[in-house]
């Protein structure tokens, strides 16, 4: 049998265990955190933009001022209207695929 | 859904993300603050001041939580070392001697009266076992979590906890009667 001072005292230290209410603590401790370092991700993404920026220069130039772009809507505005069609809904089908597996990715990344 | 520590922790070291750091603060503010307290026994101005310290170290260090304890025991564990290095720049300061750091208070000398409440019979045990008794039996932690907090053997805790609880049971039977 438990000694009935045993259940007293730990019946008083748990009663003795009150929430402390935030009061501004949590505020005080956000204010002083250090500033937050460039994470590897937001560099990640900044040197992906750059590349493609610096790609798109690159190519702009070395295509002869962008004439295979205006060559390729040429082409395209030769294309039948089920052929166009096909082509619209493919990118839009590619373009939703690719937001998934990021979006997908991402939500794996943050769970350990 | 609430997020747990786990998916709080992951977004701050993938995103450095302070928003899911504050979160982590305020979940466990009151614990961290309430251990200090009987630390400090009751100063609640440095108790606080310490409480801050120890969560600016979480954050700065939050890279070397690998996830073998809670978090809960990593702060707290945290919170012990800052408050022992307070203790020992206070007795830098005014020369306090480490005996009397330790013992404290001698049961004895505490004023009858104050027996009557707990958190003063508390105060009064020695700091070992003040910090012993405080995590297991008011804070819950297993003993081998307060032996993983305090970097003491299995066996001290156990000691520490059962000298402690002996002592405060002599105390509130005295206030019983």
């Amino acid at each position: 049998m438990n000694d009935p001072l045993d259940d007293l005292l730990d019946a008083r230290l748990r009663d003795e265990t009150p929430y402390i209410d935030d009061a501004g603590f949590t505020g005080r401790v956000m204010k002083q955190l250090p500033h937050r370092r460039v994470s590897w991700s937001s560099l990640r993404s900044f040197i992906i933009l750059a590349a493609t920026i610096l790609s798109v220069v690159v190519a702009y130039f070395a295509s002869g001022e962008g004439m295979f772009v205006h060559d390729a809507f040429a082409r395209i505005s030769g294309l039948q209207q089920l052929q166009l069609f096909l082509v619209i809904v493919g990118c839009g089908i590619t373009m939703t695929i690719a937001g998934l597996w990021v979006a997908l990715a991402r939500r794996h990344e943050t769970i350990f | 859904m609430e997020l747990t520590d786990g998916d709080l922790l992951a977004r701050v070291l993938v995103d450095g993300d302070q928003h899911a750091f504050g979160e982590l603060v305020r979940r466990h503010q009151s614990p961290v603050r309430g251990l200090l307290r009987q630390l400090v026994r009751a100063d609640v101005e440095l108790a606080d001041d310490l409480a801050q310290e120890t969560f600016i170290r979480a954050y700065k260090h939050i890279r070397s939580f690998r996830g073998e304890a809670k978090f809960s025991t990593w702060l707290y564990r945290i919170a012990y070392n800052v408050f022992r290095e307070h203790a020992r720049k206070r007795r830098e300061l005014v020369g306090i001697d480490e005996k009397q750091l330790q013992a404290e208070a001698d049961p004895q000398t505490v004023d009858p009266g104050l027996r009557h409440d707990l958190m003063n019979a508390l105060a009064s045990l020695p700091l070992h076992e003040r910090t012993a008794v405080t995590l297991c039996c008011q804070n819950g932690l297993s003993h081998d979590e307060a032996a993983h907090v305090l970097d003491i053997p299995l066996g001290t805790v156990k000691t520490n906890v059962l000298r402690g609880r002996e002592k405060l049971k002599k105390m509130l039977a005295a206030w019983a009667t």
